[in-house]
């Protein structure tokens, strides 16, 4: 690709094609491995379990996705997943838009102490959250210990429930959130909110007639991104969750390393993909409207 | 310095500080890989690599950590390869592998074969321990069950797996296993409620008799006896992720009894981490299984000789002792090669028999028919 953009570059007679080629030089590399290292093993993971190796050759069977949809087992995995994954959104969104519209209207100095309390997780590794989450609203953890100074009994602890794993994502998810969310209220005027102030609305009625609007997109990337995040979450649901029925990301682990069954492990690796991809869509959608709106 | 000075002079730079990986070549450097947990890294860097380079001036060992055994898996493909083509694999040993994988590389040679000829201490090595002559057990150890003496009086901890049962069921909530592809203690658990359920007959499971009629058979059984104790388990038939989070259960106070590695839990008590009154106690009628660490040795290695002096170094009575006084495991030794006085300290964690379960295809059976059937079906609030 290189060899023949490089003359035409050089000796083009025309500036504009030469700055043209300029410009898709500068993307080829990242776009090569794109295409080599994501698409292209996409492509053969898909293709791989379509058409697979039998007695009589290579021949096209749908059978490992039938499987995968007849298995109550899978099925559970799945259906989990999609449970954990569209709670923690509903939860992050609840939990960080308050954050990030404190942090955007705010003027005090306490605003930059909750601003980097709320970016904090960002630093602190999924593994080592596992085990703090252990220790400390794990059973007979310093919740607990608290609880039952004060006279009070323990809470049902969630290690090792379907719980344990949302409150871990959400909490290792709250920093991106509340940063996406604080940077698209960033888009929102001061002047537009002191003008309905002006005209006698309460803060409900800004939020829900000039804020939202204005803030739909990057809702709607936020929610895309973490979805992504959290669907294919792995360490989390591995040390917090239940042994079964477990969320994807343990799920093809195991597939693939302990039952030595890389078709299985891909097939049920093409439909996350495919779930995920319709999340990604979404995102390509919204910031696609996103850049229409503001060229108009 | 004009600029093709500077370029002459860096690619001089550049070509020196690349020495130190050429002359690594003809240097006598063992190339050691794990995959085992930090402790036994710890063991080898701080143990056997100074002993054995004090005992061998000019011999010097690397130990490199492959994090699990799929990191050591991909260098042994890589070996495999480099047999083919007649390279250098740069690897010499793995510190604990199955020589089975990959698939191929016995038949092609790829691992070295034992004997007394090229390891002279081959002759000492327990004959329980030998699975195959392409493996050299030089550590073990077994699972036991370790409970809380203040809660559970050492006198009426169970002796057999029947009593075990009907402790579990007569104290709902105080016992947990972790998932039996997740840590051997959870799963060699698993694999006693095997043999109990085929006539607690160890050798009725071999790698070559596996077929998928007889693991229905011989495992449905099995299913059902777990599953029977589930409801009386913590949170009526929870699992803890991995060997780590059930000692740290025990230690918590949550459970009172858990399955444990006796390496892991004598240093665990040793550091604290469990607290002084930790029972530990096997049971009677058939012992929990164990396992050993297989040290292996490329054909292909460069350093081939040398690494076969460090194998013989481990069997030594030296190395046998530390392995049980500073990790807690097993010596891979027969225990009459291994100082009087440690033998009589340790006599109530010296196995008599140690029960092994083949691995191979019965991994994948046992490891799904548990989570299908075990783990699955139950109303968890």
């Amino acid at each position: 690709m290189a060899d023949t953009a490089i003359p035409s570059a050089i000796g083009g007679s025309e500036p504009a094609i030469g700055r043209g080629l300029k410009g898709l030089l500068l993307v080829a590399i990242p776009v090569f491995l794109v295409g080599w290292l994501i698409i292209y093993p996409i492509i053969a993971a898909i293709l791989s379990t379509l058409f697979v190796d039998g007695p009589q050759g290579v021949h096209f069977s749908t059978a490992s996705y039938q499987f995968f949809f007849s298995d109550p087992y899978s099925r559970a995995n799945l259906a989990l997943t999609l449970w954990t994954t569209g709670l923690c959104a509903v939860l992050l969104l609840l939990v960080g838009l308050p954050i990030a519209l404190y942090l955007r209207f705010s003027t005090s100095r306490f605003a930059d102490l909750v601003q980097s309390l709320a970016i904090f997780p960002m630093f602190v590794p999924s593994i080592i959250l596992s085990y703090a989450l252990i220790r400390t609203i794990g059973p007979n953890g310093t919740l607990d210990i608290l609880l039952n100074a004060i006279g009070l009994p323990k809470i049902p602890s969630p290690y090792l429930t379907p719980w344990g794993p949302v409150i871990g994502l959400v909490w290792d998810n709250l920093p991106l959130t509340v940063l996406m969310l604080t940077a698209g209220l960033g888009s929102i005027s001061n002047s537009a909110v002191e003008a309905a102030r002006d005209v006698g609305a309460g803060p409900i009625r800004v939020f829900w007639h000039i804020i939202l609007p204005r803030m739909g997109n990057s809702i709607l990337v936020t929610i895309s991104f973490t979805v992504l995040g959290i669907f294919s979450s792995f360490t989390l649901p591995y040390v917090l969750g239940p042994a079964s029925p477990e969320m994807m990301g343990p799920f093809m682990l195991r597939t693939f390393n302990d039952l030595y069954d890389p078709l299985n492990a891909k097939t049920q690796a093409v439909i996350s993909f495919v779930f995920c991809l319709f999340f990604g869509l979404f995102y390509v959608w919204s910031i696609a409207r996103n850049q229409r709106s503001q060229t108009r | 310095m004009n600029r093709r000075e500077f370029l002459a002079a860096g690619s001089a730079v550049a070509a020196a500080s690349a020495l130190p990986s050429f002359a690594l070549a003809d240097d006598k450097t063992i190339q050691v890989y794990s995959g085992s947990d930090n402790n036994i890294i710890d063991f080898w860097n701080n143990t056997i690599i100074p002993a054995f380079q004090k005992a061998n001036p000019g011999l010097k060992v690397k130990l490199i950590d492959a994090g699990d055994d799929n990191g050591l898996r991909a260098i042994a493909d890589r070996a495999l390869a480099a047999l083919k083509s007649k390279a250098d694999p740069q690897a010499d040993v793995f510190e604990n592998f199955d020589a089975r994988l990959p698939a191929g590389g016995v038949d092609a040679g790829l691992w070295v074969t034992f004997s007394a000829a090229n390891v002279p201490n081959f002759g000492k090595v327990n004959p329980k321990a030998i699975d195959m002559p392409q493996q050299l057990p030089y550590r073990g150890s077994q699972v036991l069950l370790a409970y809380d003496k203040t809660r559970l009086d050492a006198k009426d901890a169970p002796k057999t797996w029947e009593q075990l049962v009907a402790w579990i069921k007569k104290n709902p909530g105080q016992f947990i296993y972790n998932r039996p592809d997740k840590g051997g203690s959870g799963g060699n658990f698993v694999r006693r409620a095997i043999h109990e359920v085929n006539g607690r007959d160890p050798s009725k499971f071999t790698i070559a008799n596996f077929s998928a009629d007889y693991a229905e058979k011989s495992l449905t059984p099995a299913w059902a006896a777990l599953k029977d104790i589930a409801p009386s388990l913590y949170e009526k038939g929870a699992y803890t992720s991995g060997n780590t989070q059930s000692i740290q259960l025990l230690s918590q106070g949550v459970v009172t009894m858990v399955p444990v590695w006796s390496d892991q839990v004598l240093q665990a008590i040793s550091q604290g981490v469990l607290p002084e009154t930790t029972g530990l106690v096997q049971l009677t009628d058939l012992a929990l299984c164990g396992g050993f660490s297989r040290l292996t040795v490329f054909s292909n290695g460069a350093n081939k000789d040398a690494a076969l002096k460090l194998a013989d170094f481990l069997l030594t009575s030296e190395m046998q002792s530390a392995v049980i006084t500073q990790i807690g495991g097993f010596p891979g030794v027969t225990w009459d090669n291994i100082a009087a006085d440690l033998r009589e300290k340790y006599k109530d964690v010296v196995p008599t028999s140690i029960p092994t379960f083949p691995g191979g295809d019965w991994n994948a059976a046992i490891n799904d028919g548990w989570y299908r059937n075990v783990a699955t079906g139950l109303a968890r609030g």
